[in-house]
């Protein structure tokens, strides 16, 4: 049986070094991230986490950053007492440029068999990569009502 | 052993009715569709085709569900690279309006296991689905020079 993770491909007419930018500092994932801030100093080994509306979600370590190419960070979800008790999750980018535009690939992966957080994560990325791809390309993400994506918990 | 699907959601800075009219539209199909043309008159059991232009073998299939600006439907049997032999598989496009923005989930399913369409259908719906997204929110589609001159595998693979 295959492992279950989510996997995500998107196409941006940017440069990887502006679609790095904009996976790695905050004044950027405020815009397309649900306002969320991205607290590391992208140390390989560093803590990192993601901070909403001034509250934590998920925490984590740098696992690599290889400018403008790959970036990945452990993840574990923090919001609630199951999830916490789940072990850390993996989410990794690749960036690929060809010609224009630049192929976004998304893995989230390394998910406990009956994860409560893998359904919450596989309805917030489609929604966090549009956003991204909008703001690079129109300069204007719009806004997603979080009660549109029907997570749980996040309302 | 499950059989193999690909769903994949994109949200779009649009209205529900120009999102369908894209889906549908041949002239705007071309646009955005690396060049390929969505041809039907899109009543329910009318025939389907996806024009495809690098190859000689038209994708074919007949209008499943065709509920504007909702919902739409077709059976989907390409006859190239092989996979002629191959029963047709299924698409369903699912619109839902949020606020300023359509949610767009795109469900291809009716694969058998190990089914090479599959793997060709999963590589090529992010591209397409991304230009259109760009082709919507900014009238202009993305280039994918590799894909347009047949060397899929760099691009998608």
């Amino acid at each position: 049986m295959r492992k279950p993770e989510f996997v995500y491909v998107t196409y941006i007419e940017t440069t990887p070094e502006k679609l790095w930018e904009a996976l790695t500092n905050s004044e950027f994932s405020k815009r397309y991230w649900f306002n969320t801030e991205l607290k590391t100093d992208w140390k390989i080994g560093s803590a990192f986490a993601l901070v909403m509306d001034g509250t934590t979600t998920d925490v984590g370590e740098v696992l690599e950053f290889d400018r403008p190419r790959r970036l990945s960070y452990t993840f574990h979800h923090v919001l609630s007492e199951a999830a916490r008790k789940e072990r850390p999750t993996k989410v990794v980018f690749n960036l690929e440029p060809h010609g224009k535009l630049v192929k976004l690939t998304l893995t989230h992966e390394d998910f406990e068999s009956g994860s409560v957080i893998l359904d919450g994560i596989s309805k917030g990325w489609p929604a966090i990569l549009s956003g991204l791809k909008s703001l690079l390309e129109t300069g204007t993400a719009l806004a997603i009502p979080p009660a549109a994506l029907a997570i749980e918990g996040f309302q | 052993m499950s059989k193999p699907e690909f769903v994949y959601v994109i949200y779009i800075a649009s209205t529900a009715e120009k999102v369908f009219k894209a889906l549908t539209d041949e002239k705007m199909s071309e646009q955005y569709w690396v060049g390929n043309r969505v041809v039907s008159d899109w009543k329910i059991g009318a025939p389907f085709a996806l024009k495809l232009k690098r190859e000689e073998k038209d994708v074919t299939g007949k209008v499943l569900e065709f509920d504007p600006p909702r919902r739409l439907a077709y059976s989907f049997h390409a006859a190239h690279a092989g996979m002629e032999a191959e029963p047709p598989s299924r698409v369903t496009f699912e619109l839902e309006p949020q606020k300023d923005q359509v949610k767009l989930t795109i469900i291809h399913d009716k694969f058998e296991p190990g089914s090479k369409a599959f793997e060709s259908v999963s590589r090529g719906w992010p591209l397409v689905l991304s230009s259109l997204k760009s082709y919507l929110e900014t009238g202009k589609v993305l280039h994918a020079p590799w894909y347009e001159t047949g060397n899929a595998q760099q691009g998608t693979a």
